[in-house]
């Protein structure tokens, strides 16, 4: 350095010039950067238009999950009181927020498309009962036009669990 | 008489399993003569995750979601040398598209992984300001990523037998885009790292290997590379799209720390030119095929060349839909021997960069074996016999 006093120089007009650069960071919280289409946060339980649970019960995503994080128990449907179209719905639905991976497998292999792995990366907690995540707060707010399930519907009108879908194999 | 004693006595720093500049648990015994290193011997272990034993009991499919978790900063290549080996054990043939996209995604996480390390790097050399720039340029290669599959880790670009997603003209350009400023950050870090005068004091000379010694502790990758062992899984047994687009192999002479960032610093511009091949030509057509649940009975060696080196995968089928045994080994634990050496001579103070040099991951290299020979087997290997058996074996299953 000594040698030659040019080099602090340079050395500082590095350093000056950053000054007139914007900044590259985000202010976290205030703003957020948006994520991408493809990002797994996490996960929301479904409904179809008419307010009806995508969820049918079969805990095909609780077997496939390899981390064994979801637990699912079913209970029949009745036309009285009907959660989801098909027989049966999803009585216990938990996902265990510690032990999930974010992969996303449980999505691939839902039938009917009723767990999606959302936008929302804010996921902390004070304890590990608060990492179990209930159906209650997976599940998404019934659509404006929909009702509020458990709903009466007319006899018959539900019998089909799963929907004729576009891209299904 | 008491001030003797403490003279002849050796003293031994013990660093770890938990310390401020670790910044992950393993455990050093650094005996220094003053601050002179004399022994080094390190412990590793503390962060097993028991992931060889969980696989066995998931399925070929969940496993790949395991997998890809191994490390977060290399999960593609993980992913990617299970599902060649699981794809070679069913005798499967991955579209050509599909085994390009693995590659560009490779290459693009060799680039992230290359700005990580020499941002570590050059904060452990007390240059923080290399270390703030750098990271933000890595931003870009971050994005990219995030672009292509949504995620900046564990990206999931791999499922057996394919890939999940195709690369359309606009993240192409994108990617182009995101490359030409990258490869011109780049120029500018490669002058830094062979020029600067303050941090040359640092990296150059210190924690020579020489060739000979390269070899003979098996070291991998870019660590050997910088010792010029020509050495690079790419080259030499090349796998998937690299048929196609061959790397070149980047080495240099002087086997010091300085060496270890000029290679890595240049292999970067073995990849802007790579992904540049590949976006250009992209081979048409599927992005996967059908994969069987079960697969055959057999058992497979892969080897792929991670950002580190080279990382090793042994798979066993025995046909059901679970696999028998998978064995990984991940090149930190391969150079790992090469820093115990390397640090003696030197002081104290350059025993974290000669650490560092090797780019080390502690907790994908923690594996446990047990050798139980309770039933009375007694054949002993010569090592010259293991070495050939390795190799008769390997190409046993590449023939
Ligand atoms: S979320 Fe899907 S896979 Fe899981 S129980 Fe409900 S319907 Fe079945
Ligand atoms: S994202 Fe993966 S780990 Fe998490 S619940 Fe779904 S399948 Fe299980």
């Amino acid at each position: 350095m000594r040698k030659n006093p040019l080099e602090l120089l340079r050395g500082l007009w590095t350093t000056f010039r950053s000054m007139l650069e914007s900044p590259v960071t985000y202010q976290y919280p205030e703003i957020k950067r948006p994520v991408r289409e493809r990002f797994r946060g996490r996960h929301e339980l479904k409904r179809y238009e008419n307010g009806l649970e995508k969820c049918i019960g079969c805990a095909l995503c609780a077997a496939a999950c390899p981390a064994d994080a979801i637990f699912v128990e079913a209970a029949e449907n009745t036309d009285e009181e009907r959660y989801s179209p098909g027989e049966r719905y999803a009585s216990t639905y938990e996902i265990n927020l510690l032990r999930c991976i974010f992969c996303g497998f449980c999505e691939d292999s839902c039938p009917t498309e009723a767990i999606v792995l959302e936008q929302n990366y804010e996921v902390s907690f004070t304890s590990r009962r608060q990492a179990i995540y209930t159906k209650d707060l997976l599940l998404v707010p019934v659509p404006t036009n929909g009702r509020q399930t458990p709903m009466k519907v007319p006899p018959g009108s539900f019998e089909r669990a799963v929907p004729e879908m576009e891209d299904a194999k | 008489m008491m001030e003797k004693k403490i003279m002849d006595e050796t003293f031994t720093v013990p660093i770890g399993p938990q310390h401020p500049a670790l910044k992950e648990p393993s455990h050093f015994r650094i005996t220094v003569d003053g601050e002179i290193v004399t022994n080094a011997v390190v412990r590793l272990g503390y962060a097993h995750r028991g992931i060889e034993k969980a696989v066995e009991g998931r399925n070929w499919i969940q496993n790949l979601y395991m997998l890809e978790r191994i490390c977060g900063i290399c999960s593609h290549i993980h992913a990617t040398a299970y599902c060649l080996g699981v794809e070679q054990l069913a005798g499967v043939e991955v579209p050509p598209r599909a085994q390009a996209i693995r590659v560009l995604t490779a290459e693009l996480e060799r680039i992230h992984s290359h700005f990580l390390w020499v941002g570590v790097a050059a904060h452990e050399a007390g240059f923080d300001t290399l270390f703030m720039y750098i990271w933000r340029d890595r931003e870009t290669v971050m994005d990219l990523l995030e672009t292509l599959s949504g995620n900046r880790v564990n990206y999931s670009v791999n499922i057996l037998g394919g890939v999940k997603f195709d690369i359309n003209e606009e993240q192409a350009d994108a990617i182009r885009k995101g490359l030409d400023y990258l490869e011109e950050r780049t120029n500018h870090y490669l002058d830094v790292v062979s020029n600067d005068a303050m941090f040359l004091q640092r990296t150059s000379g210190i924690g020579v290997m020489t060739r000979n010694q390269a070899e003979v502790l098996g070291t991998v990758g870019p660590t050997a590379r910088a010792s010029n062992v020509a050495r690079d899984v790419r080259v030499e047994a090349p796998y998937g799209a690299y048929f196609d687009y061959p790397a070149n192999i980047v080495l240099e002479e002087r086997g010091d720390l300085t060496a270890r960032f000029v290679v890595r610093i240049k292999e970067l511009f073995e990849s802007y030119r790579l992904i540049r091949l590949i976006l250009d030509t992209l081979p048409s057509g599927d992005l996967e095929t059908r994969m069987p649940r079960r697969i055959k009975e057999g058992e497979t060696v892969c080897r792929v060349e991670a950002p580190r080196g080279e990382l090793f995968y042994f798979i066993k089928s025995n046909g059901t839909d679970m696999p028998e045994r998978i064995k990984i080994r991940t090149p930190t634990i391969c150079n790992m021997t090469s820093v115990v050496k390397l640090v003696i001579g030197h002081q104290l103070a350059d025993v974290p960069m000669i650490l560092v040099g090797i780019d080390p991951c502690f907790s994908c290299n923690d594996r446990m074996v047990i050798l139980d020979r309770s039933d009375g087997y007694k054949q002993q290997w010569t090592w010259e016999a293991l070495r050939q058996h390795g190799i008769d074996y390997y190409h046993e299953q590449h023939s």
